[in-house]
């Protein structure tokens, strides 16, 4: 009984989107995407922008990827997005050739910079597009990362 | 835990207060396999809260596209007296968090 019960309700959590976040249940696939709208599910960087709602973000060089143009090792690469432009409130990066391209999602508080920096995972050359969000608008901003050896999957 | 998966280090500069940390953090993507070909559960942190003073700063939401041991640099308009709290939370419910003043190691 117990068995069929987590059935049904994964499927009806996977039909409607909706969030499981009963303690009884907790598929790890729904899991891994409970922080969000499925934007982990988005196979392109277009998807992911249209999934936000950023499909017309007009491509600014207000944004500034700081990132090295070859990354020997694809597992570390330091990546730094900052965004002048102000009243930023969100910076959203996208690893466009990754398996989840979706990678991070910063929300910037009112005395907050616009400038984040973190290490990330690159499957293989790719770019990297960050989106912007400030006051409700998007903006993007594209650079080109060549990759030696990815860092997803063996 | 004996000891924190946090390293927090930060720093006043021009009314800037920069926040760098290290976390330690397997961050499995979920796809790697093991060498008997099984899929490693994914396990990352999808949420890292910094707060100033109480009040949050910076919000990251992150998938397994971050790597392992993530690291996180930013600054924010503070002052010297500001208590910085940083918190992580993963896709299992695991979480941890770290509290400092400015400057402080």
């Amino acid at each position: 009984m117990k068995r069929r019960s987590f059935i049904k309700t994964a499927i009806v959590a996977s039909a409607t989107g909706a969030v499981v976040t009963s303690g009884l249940i907790k598929p790890k696939t729904v899991m891994a995407a409970s922080h969000e709208k499925d934007f982990t599910k988005a196979k392109s960087t277009e998807e992911v922008m249209e999934m936000m709602g950023a499909s017309d973000a007009a491509e600014s060089d207000m944004i500034k990827i700081k990132s090295p143009e070859i990354a020997e090792n694809g597992a570390v690469v330091p990546v730094g997005i900052t965004s002048e432009i102000e009243g930023t409130t969100e910076i959203v990066a996208v690893v466009s050739n990754n398996p989840i391209p979706y990678a991070a999602r910063y929300t910037v508080g009112a005395k907050g910079k616009a400038a984040v920096k973190s290490r990330f995972k690159m499957a293989k050359t790719t770019d990297v597009v960050a989106i912007v969000k400030a006051d409700d608008k998007y903006y993007m901003a594209k650079s080109n990362i060549k990759v030696t050896k990815g860092g997803c999957g063996g | 835990m004996a000891k924190s998966t946090i390293k927090l280090r930060t720093k006043e500069k021009k009314g800037l207060i920069q926040v760098k940390s290290l976390i330690t953090h397997p961050m499995h993507t979920g796809l790697r396999r093991n060498k008997k070909g099984d899929k490693i559960p994914a396990h990352f942190i999808n949420e890292v809260v910094v707060e100033a003073n109480g009040e949050p700063v910076m919000t990251a939401n992150w998938t397994g596209a971050i790597s392992k041991n993530p690291f996180i640099s930013f600054s924010y308009a503070g002052d010297k007296s500001d208590t910085i709290k940083l918190t992580w939370k993963d896709n299992t419910g695991k979480s941890d968090s770290l509290e400092k003043q400015v400057g402080k190691k």
